[in-house]
């Protein structure tokens, strides 16, 4: 008899568990769902859809060894054919050089030897602590999966701060900390971390454009959190959704217009 | 033939200025020869030693596979038909090391610097252990710690690290994601920087899991052997064994066989099915190396080549005056009884001497040179690529001087034949009254 209670209690009691796991997991589903609808919705709205950009770049990059260093750009971005252009036109012993997204292929462009060679979007862009990948459209939704999120605040405004993990090994960093915020999703920080989740680089974007349809930074600071001293700050200017000519997303442009 | 030996001899010493000035003709065609074939057979050894040592092995085998999203990983787990072939084979095998292999940057406090890392078995390396020269700290200590490193001392230089601190490594995964490796600096060690190989050493295992692979995988076995000339004939026996790597068209396969390649970040050409194998040796890299040595060779050859027309012309000269110079004295040993073979074989006797003697004496003084050049420190970085510890080493192949003396006194000689000739070929008579 004795038994027999205390086996239904150890049923009751493991179905109790089994509920609750349920429930909390079916209210954690819910709670991510609301999440993943932000970022899908960051996700689109950096991107440029059926349009073009264009935007002129102002890279500064702060090195305690080598100083301060600033280059100028000129990017041109079309989105739907998963294109990009990049011409250097500071420094002057730069000026030339650039970057050329067709597909998956990235190719960097060296006037002096008169060049083409392969590059990836994660390799540092001109030796600063940007990415390639910085200059083209996110896709958090896409590639990470949300794994923890709690509410906070940053400065004034009340976020939503997301922990995402890589859902393949495609992506540069394996694990992310998003500060979006609540109000009109906007990312405002970004922690990104090593497989060993250790804290290799920060990006602030603080402050945002509307540009047509799209929303992207009008100044990003990307913080290098393992080299002491290290930041970058890339400012937007000259910002254009104008129709960009096919032959600007070409080789042949580049070496052209270099001349 | 005494007699022939003993004027010839006489002969030679009667005109000692011309004799000597022959003779300094053919030692100098036979130094020049001796120290190119001697500079380029050491330069060879030399370069084949330092790659070996600075790639770590005689033959190369490293493994590739292809991930799910088409990427090229190299990477080797535990095979059987691998582990047979080496077992097959342990007798020819001096050392076996299996390595794994990542291009990182180190980073220490603000400063930073791209460095080529090795993870290795210390234990299992042996060869590694007595052969890097530890500046300070010890490889013990390194041994000591998974997370311990070994630095080149012109890295910690620069970076400004001293013994007993942490460094940063930031490095990708095989599939190209980000990562950094704690490390903590238990020994510098003298770099091969001057021969463009700086490489960083630490444990095995903590650089797979900062690799994202397996602690007991690793990416390249290297293959020191006993003779290094069978390297060639064993990577041929892995081939026939081993599943190959497609040939790609742009050589990737190769640089990833000696860990150059750009792991986790090529496409594959054709796609495969688990392991395939990438199989190198140090004469592969040899070859370009090589085909310079050959054209230094065939230059040497060249100059040879022009001296020996100028000693043949030379000693052809020499020997015709020496004929009309002794002209009676020719007529007086026919007169006497001399025969012909007799009075040809004291002129070719004469060169011949002249031939080995000028050999000797070049022989002598190439020698003389390679001593004293070898003893000479170049501290030029470009060169230490082609130099046993900053000095140039010589090796001479004995056949080879074989060969050159014989070739010097074959053309003495062959020199000497015409005048030799036409001097037994003079009527006694016609000799005896100085005419020819």
């Amino acid at each position: 008899m004795r038994n027999t209670i205390c086996l239904r209690a150890a049923v009751v009691l493991g179905m109790l568990l089994v509920l609750g796991g349920g429930l909390q997991s079916a209210a954690g589903a819910e709670d991510f769902a609301h999440i993943e609808t932000i970022l899908r919705e960051v996700d689109t709205r950096s991107t440029f859809g059926d349009g073009d950009f264009a935007a002129l770049l102002t890279v500064i990059t702060e090195d305690p060894e080598k100083g301060v260093e600033q280059t100028v750009v000129r990017q041109f971005r079309r989105d739907r054919e998963d294109q990009f252009a990049m011409l250097i036109q500071e420094p002057r012993v730069q000026r030339g050089q650039g970057y050329l997204m067709d597909g998956e292929n990235l190719w960097f462009y060296d006037p002096s030897s008169r060049q083409f060679s392969h590059t990836s979007l994660k390799e540092t862009f001109q030796d600063s602590d940007a990415r390639n990948s910085d200059f083209t459209a996110w896709s958090y939704a896409e590639d990470y999966e949300i794994t923890e999120y709690t509410e906070g605040q940053l400065g004034v405004n009340s976020v939503y701060i997301v922990l995402l993990a890589a859902l393949h090994d495609e992506v540069t960093y394996p694990y992310l900390k998003l500060w979006v915020t609540q109000e009109n999703a906007l990312i405002l920080k970004v922690e990104e971390y090593s497989l060993t989740q250790r804290l290799m680089r920060t990006a602030l974007f603080p402050s945002y454009a509307r540009v047509g349809d799209s929303v992207i930074p009008r100044q990003m600071v990307f913080v290098d959190e393992l080299a002491e001293g290290q930041r970058t700050q890339i400012a937007f200017s000259e910002m254009s959704v104008q129709p960009i000519p096919d032959y600007v997303f070409t080789r042949a442009y580049l070496e052209q217009v270099n001349r | 033939m005494r007699t022939v030996l003993k004027t010839a001899v006489r002969s030679v010493f009667r005109q000692k200025r011309r004799s000597l000035l022959l003779a300094g003709a053919i030692a100098f065609g036979m130094l020049m020869i001796t120290l190119m074939n001697g500079f380029t057979e050491g330069m060879l050894t030399n370069v084949r030693d330092n790659l070996s040592h600075a790639l770590g092995g005689h033959v190369f085998v490293s493994g590739q596979e292809i991930t799910e999203t088409g990427r090229v990983v190299s990477r080797i787990d535990f095979d059987d038909r691998l582990q047979t072939l080496l077992e097959t084979n342990s007798a020819e095998i001096a050392s076996i090391t299996r390595r794994s292999q990542t291009f990182g940057t180190v980073v220490f406090g603000s400063r930073q610097s791209a460095q080529m890392l090795y993870g290795v078995d210390f234990q299992a390396e042996e060869r590694l252990r007595t052969s890097v020269a530890v500046t300070a700290g010890s490889l013990e200590a390194v041994m000591e710690d998974d997370q311990a490193i070994a630095l080149p001392d012109s890295l910690a230089q620069r970076l400004g690290v001293e013994l007993g601190e942490t460094v940063l490594i930031r490095l990708d995964t095989v599939t190209g994601q980000r990562n950094v490796g704690e490390f903590w600096v238990r020994a510098f060690i003298e770099d091969q920087a001057e021969l463009g190989m700086s490489a960083a050493f630490g444990h095995r295992a903590y650089v797979n899991t900062l690799l994202n692979l397996p602690s007991d995988s690793y990416q390249s076995l290297n293959l020191f052997l006993h003779d290094l000339f069978a390297a060639d004939k064993m990577a041929d026996q892995f081939r026939d064994v081993l599943p190959l790597r497609p040939v790609g068209e742009d050589g990737d396969d190769q640089a990833a066989a000696f860990g150059f390649g750009p792991f986790g970040q090529q496409q594959a050409p054709e796609p495969w099915d688990g392991i395939r194998f990438t199989i190198a040796t140090i004469n592969d890299i040899m070859e370009p190396i090589e085909a310079v040595v050959l054209v230094l060779d065939r230059l040497s050859l060249g100059v040879f080549a022009v001296l020996l027309v100028i000693i043949v012309v030379g000693i052809t000269n020499t020997f015709r005056m020496i004929v009309l110079e002794r002209t009676k004295e020719i007529g007086t040993m026919r007169a006497l009884g001399m025969q012909r073979p007799t009075v040809r074989r004291i002129f070719l006797a004469e060169a011949a001497f002249l031939g080995l003697f000028g050999g000797v004496v070049g022989l002598g003084l190439a020698l003389g040179a390679m001593t004293v050049v070898s003893r000479l420190t170049v501290a030029e970085p470009g060169l230490q690529f082609f130099l046993a510890q900053g000095r140039f080493t010589f090796q001479l192949v004995p056949q080879v001087v074989l060969l050159h003396f014989a070739i010097l006194t074959f053309v003495c000689l062959a020199s000497a034949y015409w005048p030799a000739r036409s001097a037994a070929d003079l009527p006694p008579i016609k000799a005896l009254g100085g005419h020819l």
